[in-house]
């Protein structure tokens, strides 16, 4: 089927099979490749994409279920320059193998979107469908933090 | 690598156009926010020929007062349950599992029908095709033996939905609409205490919206699951309990129903039988746990033990009814 996506912003248009999933459509069809397959079961949030700003696992959503939304991935939360959520990752070290971190982002902005201000305890919830086998999350959490300071100033 | 199989996919924009689909396609499967289906299909656990993505129906969303009722649309997302401000207040128990099943990004896509209609689980089924495959499959789909329990011609696999059971507390009932009309039926005799057969839903059938009495409303309530990991998992053993006391203390009403312990959520009716009129002693916490126990049959479905998920049971059973009751 013909599917319309607005992808961070951009409008396109792809030929595929209605149940392919969200995940392959953003990899293989637009060339979009941040987004990560961790489990491709809904475990680990390495997927995580806004549809019409809310967050979902791209690996569970069939393509035929967005036609006409708006989707934004990893790529579209940074303008050319870092956003102050990127660069406190990189500023806390909070990324090790990275496969994690796409999703974490989206998590991350998902929860400063609707509170500026989180707790720690806000914070490991909102990252709670997100897995990581890497750092032990302490890092990833500090880097959230920092960033919603850096909003507030 | 594991594929997704082709589906011919039907996307109906009102309920009467979804119905007409269910009287002319018999090889047919209900998605709604796909979060276990979509790994369903893929692990060809269901093979349909056609796929009926409901997700587009307007009229399927939200929540709305009736005379005696209030209906929740079967597409309202557990995100929606959850956070909904008179949800938490009139339904807490309700509030409480629904945000409690998964992880954040999975109560934003998951629907209320599509968690009730939730597949029953077990360690043998819920793998890929090719893995079943190299076990011989088993009785719940393309086998012939129960791994679980070999000897026997029956299926264990566990019911894993967390807002079923406290729906069974809140006396909740479901509207299902199929190609002869419309139907009512209370939750407590849509599930069926088997593995494979589930639940009392035909293949031209589906759910429209899910409805609880007024009456039910201003109750206490109380959900509690273990699952390995805190943050996603499905329960390996929940309870819900729903009640109130009176003025002099006394239990008033009480309602307690078991999840993931039985291939069906169940209400332990004996414990509203043994509380009710009465005051919470030790004592009776301590029969009541018994009930509860022994209502809860969990077989070796999952990687934890039988016996600490029937231990968690009895545990969740105590603090609930404290919680509830003292
Ligand atoms: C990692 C992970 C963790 C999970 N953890 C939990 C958990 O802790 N607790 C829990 O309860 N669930 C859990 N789930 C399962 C699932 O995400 C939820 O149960 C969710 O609510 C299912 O809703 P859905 O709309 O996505 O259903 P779908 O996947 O769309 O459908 C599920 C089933 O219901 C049928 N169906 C859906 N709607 C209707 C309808 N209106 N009429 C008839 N049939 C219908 C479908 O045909 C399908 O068989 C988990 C899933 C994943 C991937
Ligand atoms: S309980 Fe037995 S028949 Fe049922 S899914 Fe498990 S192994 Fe298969
Ligand atoms: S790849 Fe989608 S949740 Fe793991
Ligand atoms: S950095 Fe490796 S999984 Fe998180």
């Amino acid at each position: 089927m013909s599917v319309q996506l607005n992808i961070n912003n951009k409008d396109y248009v792809v030929e595929v099979a209605p149940m392919k999933r969200l995940l392959d459509v953003l990899r293989e069809d637009i060339g979009l490749t941040g987004t990560k397959e961790g489990c491709g079961e809904g475990e680990c949030g390495a997927c995580s994409v806004f549809i019409d700003g809310s967050v979902v696992n791209s690996c569970l959503v069939p393509v035929c279920q967005t036609n006409g939304s708006k989707i934004t991935t990893v790529e579209g939360l940074s303008n050319n320059e870092l956003s102050k959520l990127q660069q406190a990752f990189i500023d806390c070290n909070a990324a090790q193998c990275g496969i994690c971190i796409p999703g974490m982002l989206i998590a991350a902005q998902a929860l400063l979107d609707l509170n500026p201000n989180p707790s720690r305890g806000e914070i490991r919830e909102a990252i709670a469908g997100n897995l990581c086998r890497c750092t032990g999350y302490m890092k990833i959490v500090d880097a959230i933090e920092i960033a919603a300071t850096a909003n507030k100033g | 690598m594991i594929t997704m199989p082709q589906f011919r996919v039907l996307q109906p924009e009102n309920v009467s156009q979804a119905v007409e689909f269910l009287a002319k396609h018999k090889n047919l499967r209900v998605l709604a926010g796909g979060s276990d289906l979509v790994v369903n299909l893929r692990n060809k656990l269901f093979t349909p020929e056609y796929v009926l993505d409901i997700k587009g129906i307007k009229d399927l969303q939200g929540i709305k007062e009736n005379q005696d009722h209030f209906s929740i649309g079967t597409l309202t997302t557990l995100t929606e349950i959850s956070q909904n401000p008179f949800i938490k207040e009139i339904y807490p128990v309700l509030a409480k599992a629904a945000g409690l099943v998964a992880g954040p990004n999975i109560r934003n896509m998951g629907t209320i029908g599509g968690n009730i209609c939730l597949d029953t689980r077990c360690y043998w089924y819920n793998q890929s095709y090719f893995w079943r495959k190299s076990c011989n499959f088993c009785l719940k789909k393309d086998g012939d033996i129960c791994h679980v329990a070999p000897g026997g011609k029956y299926c264990w696999a566990a019911y894993s939905g967390d807002t079923a059971p406290a729906l069974l507390t809140l006396d909740a009932s479901i509207k299902i609409a199929n190609p002869k009309g419309e139907k009512t039926l209370a939750l407590k005799d849509f599930f069926v205490m088997d593995g494979i057969k589930k639940y009392n839903l035909e293949s031209n059938e589906i759910i429209t919206e899910i409805l609880i009495p007024k009456a039910s409303a201003g109750l206490q309530g109380v959900y509690k699951k273990f699952r390995i990991r805190d943050s996603v998992d499905y329960p390996l053993a929940g309870v819900a309990i729903a009640g109130k006391v009176d003025k002099e203390g006394n239990c008033q009403k009480i309602s307690v129903a078991l999840t993931a312990v039985n291939p069906a959520p169940v209400l332990v009716t004996e414990i509203t039988d043994l509380l009710v009129g009465k005051k919470l002693t030790d004592d009776l916490v301590e029969k009541s746990v018994e009930l509860a126990r022994k209502t809860a049959k969990p077989m070796k479905t999952t990687l934890s033990t039988m016996p600490y998920r029937r231990h968690m049971i009895g545990v969740f059973v105590k603090q609930g009814l404290e919680e509830i009751l003292k």
